[in-house]
């Protein structure tokens, strides 16, 4: 049962600061070709989900088919789209517009955005929207909102219109805007089918753990080329996933392992998609600075160069991965591009291990099946650390509990660990490595976007450096689905609304 | 018989509400907690003690579990700490179709253990003895999850007759759709029937042996109506051998629903688990060993009452038998 | 029951796959972690059975895979029959008071789905071998306090054993004298039984992902790891489950000899779990 959760429990990291579906089809660049047919469709999605717990109340849904299900049933404010200008691209906002001095952003709503109850969206339900994940006690990652901007002094300008102060000058608050943000009705509190609620698809029915029924919104303000109805399905195991697309009994299956997706790709009537940058998740393993040889940066790098990357792309992700350099968020505009490739060096790995006089060391890697192949480069990984005498043992713990006590996570000596698809600076976690805060800090608040850049590549260039991660693999989120779909866009999650299903 | 009843009901009582104790603490005493799980990485620690305080969880376990004990006594389970839903509602949107599940194996198990159990018992030694006894053993030997495991491989991927997925559409019961539940009960019918047959020939074969049936024999009974009339009456008490089955393949179940991802109470129970949501655990786990001890006493009195010729002879029979749990 | 033909041979069987699993570790195969080549390759040279999903020898794998399993259902079968032994013996013993109610909650507590048991306990100390035993061995107690309780009790009624009690014997030893050589063949059936039991527990046990963290082999880890691939390289899945189902039937056919010429009807028990 290592598979039994373990996409289930992907829920809140993976969606942590995600960028998600966009669902943007009235803003993406291509316009949506005209659907094949008049008759109804219907496309079978099928999602890891996360039991009977799985719940409408996204604020708190613990599994990421909670949100993928919100994001097609509440607008979103926008979505992470490094291919737009200012990083983001616009959903239930017309526009994000930024004081010079950084310290307040105005917010403007679409024209006609209007309820399923026939209400039209104004700025009140703008507003609590924004405060809505405080107020009903939203998960961590719902409120990335509330952590970069002074929530309670935001004031609506005009019907559509809402200004919002930061707590202090950021650059980079689109990006936290449009990562999670949906907009609700003021004063939603409960959520259930009936819910008003103005995005792409509303709820025709719901069995938390086994389907959700969606149809689509005839007053969304896309052009609504999806399917007639989208069923969601929740298949907790990965494998049953896969089952179900092989006998017809879903036509789209998300999070499909790596095997599995390199066997379907080679039989005739399945296609296999493969999130491609900035849309990957980083799979990093940390040591622990207060491990003692971890604090002799030697040892760290050391670790790096032992790590043979590319076996690990090649035999655990069958090529469907990109070669990682220990640095995150690879694909995001202020990603250091320039960096030199670390490659596998065992023999060096051995060397600089020795002159550290940490030869022989013994060290401890824990791992779950947290992200897939989690486990299994962990594997590799201590094998590659055998290989320059480390004795590497590998702690496997069960899937859902390698963060569930979240404490005893942080003293591990070396910790895999991923993060989902996110702009480095606004994820940055401050405190190992001081120099690199300050410059992370100047680049979100330096007035000057050249500037922003530099401090970010110096940042960056530190990390590479001396950092105390292995960032060997950006891994992206498998879909298969039949061959007779297509238009699914592959964002941090599948955006459905714009697929087509040809008839069989 | 009261006496007996009541004494039964009693301990069953009592078990539960040891059961309850040991549950809960033993889920709380895991690393971690439903907080951890859901704050996930990227949360501070501001959120998680926020998060810690909603659920309850800075409290001392003892005063939750007499909390949980208090509510749970007026019908309210409480509420997963996974998402808020309440664990009652959780328990009847999957309790029925486990049952169906588990049910449906079960009545076919009866079936063929009679059918199979009657043929070895009565020609014991035999060829037919031989060919099902081995039969039997060879099923004994496969745990649940090779058997699914094989099920999967052969009729879902191999010929993809049956599909592999138990999916139910919305609002509708399994039964509804007998062919997602093929594979799943095969799994337990394959699981349970060794045992179950193995249990009934043993008890064909002493009855076989009985004066009644000599005597029955002598006076020219042959063929299906000797089993049916002679022999089967004195081998009801394995009927009790049918109860102790249905309740160690409702544990089954567990790896069963989840390799099909049929939406019953065992693959719940194992996310749960993963979750520490102890409320879940608490009312999952209870109804699964409330509902086995229940399936244990019915198959006692149900034997008991179908022995009644010779009560005192069955009390250590009975005895005997248990031990076979 | 099976002519004695077959059924010595699987005996025969039985002894040799305990040895193989117990020193298979120590033979010389490959590294059973090493990656050798590419994942799920078929049999050849160099891997008799073809490689696992990480690239890892099978054979090597399998070889690892069933000492700990072997180990772990022994242990736990020693150890619930030791406890099952002495509460058994002294329950049976009382005539009346808390050690007879002692044995009516015993048969409560084995109606726990005793998977619920491993799945707490295992997630209680992750990745850990012991885990699973104790889980397994506190599934296996209260079957094994029933059976010898009962064993007890009947023997109690008989003469010799009143007298003793009447004569003021301490109870433990009368257990010793009188009650442990007369129950010596229920209990070495009944241990045979929680053996049975225990393995499948601990097999399912590693088919979860209970227990020993990943690249250790387990003979249902293996299952469960290699399954995905089973239409590509089978040998990974098929040679431990093949292995697993032998010495499970190995192992009911020798319970099955043990009870067989006391008592026919004596079958062993399914693992509840």
């Amino acid at each position: 049962m290592s598979e039994l959760s373990r996409r289930g429990f992907l829920g809140i990291g993976a969606v942590a600061a995600a960028g998600l579906s966009g669902l943007l089809t009235a803003c993406s660049a291509e316009p949506a070709a005209p659907s094949g047919g008049s008759a109804a469709t219907t496309l079978r999605a099928a999602f890891a989900g996360g039991g009977s717990a799985e719940t409408l109340n996204y604020f708190v849904g613990p599994s990421a088919l909670d949100f993928v299900r919100a994001r097609l049933v509440h607008a979103p404010l926008g979505a992470i789209d490094p291919a737009q200008p200012d990083g983001v691209s616009l959903g239930a906002l017309e526009s994000i517009d930024i004081d010079d001095d950084l310290t307040s952003y105005t917010l403007r709503l679409r024209e006609a955005l209007t309820f399923s109850d026939g209400s039209p969206v104004t700025s009140d339900d703008l507003l609590y929207s924004l405060r809505a994940p405080d107020e009903l006690q939203g998960l961590p990652f719902t409120r990335l909102v509330g952590r970069g901007f002074d929530l309670s002094a935001a004031k609506r300008l005009d019907a559509r219109t809402v200004r919002l102060p930061t707590a202090s000058p950021i650059a980079d608050g689109r990006l936290l805007l449009c990562q999670s943000m949906l907009v609700i009705k003021d004063g939603t509190t409960e959520f259930s089918p009936r819910t008003p609620s103005c995005g792409p698809y509303l709820i025709e029915g719901f069995e938390a753990g086994q389907q959700t029924v969606l149809r689509r919104n005839p007053d969304w303000f896309g052009d609504g080329n999806g399917p007639d109805e989208i069923h969601l399905l929740s298949i907790s195991d990965a494998e049953a996933r896969v089952n179900a697309l092989r006998g017809d009994a879903a036509d789209f299956v998300s999070g499909v392992s790596p095997y599995s997706a390199q066997s379907l790709a080679e039989e005739s009537g399945f296609e296999v998609s493969a999130g491609e940058a900035p849309y990957l998740s980083n799979l990093r393993f940390e040591m622990n600075l207060e491990h003692e040889p971890f604090r002799d940066e030697r040892v760290r790098r050391a670790f790096r160069l032992a790590v043979d990357r590319q076996a690990v792309v090649d035999t655990v992700y069958f090529g469907r991965a990109a070669i990682g350099n220990d640095v995150p968020a690879i694909g995001f505009p202020s990603y250091d591009s320039s960096l030199e490739q670390r490659l596998h060096d065992p023999d060096e790995a051995r060397r600089l291990l020795r002159a550290a006089g940490h030869d022989g060391m013994s060290v401890e890697l824990t791992a779950g099946p947290e992200l897939p192949g989690m486990v299994e480069t962990a594997t590799l990984i201590v094998e590659n650390l055998r290989e320059i005498g480390v004795r590497a043992t590998l702690v496997e713990l069960p899937a859902g509990q390698l963060y569930a006590d979240y404490e005893a996570y942080q003293q591990l000596p070396f910790a895999a660990g991923y993060n989902p698809p996110a702009p480095f600076e606004a994820n940055h976690t401050p405190g190992t490595f001081p120099e690199v805060d300050t410059l992370v800090a100047t680049a979100r608040s330096a007035p000057d976007a050249a500037q922003r850049t530099d401090a970010s590549h110096r940042a960056q260039q530190l990390l590479w450096e001396q950092g105390n991660q292995i960032i060997p693999v950006f891994v992206p989120t498998v879909d298969a689905h039949t061959d007779r779909l297509s238009g699914v866009r592959h964002l941090q999650f599948p955006d459905l609304s714009a697929a087509r299903l040809a008839s069989a | 018989m009261t006496h007996f009843l009541l004494v039964r009901v009693g301990t069953a009582l009592a078990t539960m509400a040891l059961l309850s104790a040991a549950l809960f603490l033993a889920t709380d005493a895991l690393p971690g907690d439903a907080a951890g799980t859901a704050a996930g990485a990227d949360a501070t620690a501001g959120e998680r003690a926020e998060l810690r305080e909603r659920l309850g969880l800075d409290r001392p376990v003892v005063e939750r579990y007499l909390a949980w004990l208090g509510d749970s006594l007026t019908g309210d389970l409480g509420r997963s700490a996974a998402a808020g839903r309440p664990v009652g509602e959780m328990l009847a949107s999957r309790f029925g179709s486990s049952v169906l599940l588990v049910a449906t194996a079960v009545a076919c198990i009866a079936v063929a253990a009679t059918v199979l159990g009657l043929l070895a018992g009565l020609r014991s030694g035999r060829p037919v003895d031989r060919l099902v006894s081995s039969g039997t053993v060879t099923l004994l030997a496969l745990p649940e999850f090779l058997l699914a495991t094989a099920l999967l491989a052969v009729f879902a991927h191999g010929a993809g007759l049956l599909p592999a997925v138990s999916l139910i559409p919305l609002g509708d019961s399994p039964w509804q759709h007998p062919q997602a539940l093929v594979l799943p009960v095969a799994s337990l019918f394959l699981a349970g029937v060794g045992i179950a047959t193995r249990l009934l020939r043993a008890a064909v074969a002493t009855a076989a042996e009985s004066p009644a049936v000599e005597q029955a024999r002598l006076s020219g009974e042959r063929g299906p109506r000797l089993a049916w009339s002679y022999v089967l009456p004195a081998a009801a008490p394995a009927v009790q051998g049918l109860a102790v089955t249905t309740a160690g393949l409702l544990g089954g179940s567990l790896v069963v629903e989840t390799l099909f991802n049929y939406p019953g109470v065992g693959s719940e129970l194992a996310r749960a688990v993963a979750y520490r949501d102890t409320a879940v655990v608490q009312g999952f786990g209870l109804a699964l060993a409330g509902t086995a001890l229940l399936v244990l006493l019915l198959g006692d009195l149900v034997s008991g009452l179908l022995d009644v010729r010779s009560r005192s002879a069955s009390a250590t029979g009975l005895r005997g038998e248990r031990r076979l749990r | 029951m099976t002519r004695s033909g077959p059924r010595r041979l699987l005996l025969v069987l039985l002894v040799l796959l305990t040895a193989l699993a117990l020193i298979g570790p120590w033979l010389p195969l490959s590294s059973p972690t090493e990656r050798i080549a590419a994942p799920f390759q078929p049999p050849g040279a160099g891997h008799l059975l073809g490689t696992d999903f990480l690239g890892r020898d099978v054979l090597a794998r399998t070889a690892h895979g069933g000492r700990t399993l072997l180990l772990q259902a022994l242990a736990a079968t020693a150890l619930g029959s030791a406890v099952g032994l002495l509460i058994g013996t002294l329950a049976g013993l009382a005539r009346r008071g808390p050690l007879t109610w002692l044995l009516r909650l015993v048969d409560g507590v084995a109606a726990v789905p005793g998977l619920l048991v491993v799945l707490l306990t295992a997630a209680g100390s992750p990745g850990s071998d012991l885990a699973v035993l104790v889980a397994v061995t506190l599934v296996s107690v209260p079957f094994s306090v029933r059976v010898i309780g009962t064993a007890t009790a009947r023997l109690t009624e008989l003469g010799y054993v009143r007298t003793a009690l009447a004569r003021g014997d301490g109870r433990l030893d009368v257990a010793r004298r009188d009650i442990l050589p007369n129950i010596a063949r229920e209990a070495w059936a009944e241990a045979g039984l929680r053996f049975i039991a225990a393995t499948q527990l601990c097999a399912t046990a590693g088919f979860l992902g209970l227990g020993a963290p990943a690249p250790e082999a387990n003979w249902g880890r293996l299952v469960r790891e290699n399954a995905a691939g089973a239409a590509a390289q089978p040998w990974a899945t098929l040679a431990p489950a093949f292995l697993l189902v032998l010495l499970a039937l190995g192992t009911t056919l020798l319970a099955d000899r043990l009870t067989a010429p006391a008592r026919p009807q004596h079958p062993p028990q399914r693992t509840p779990s």
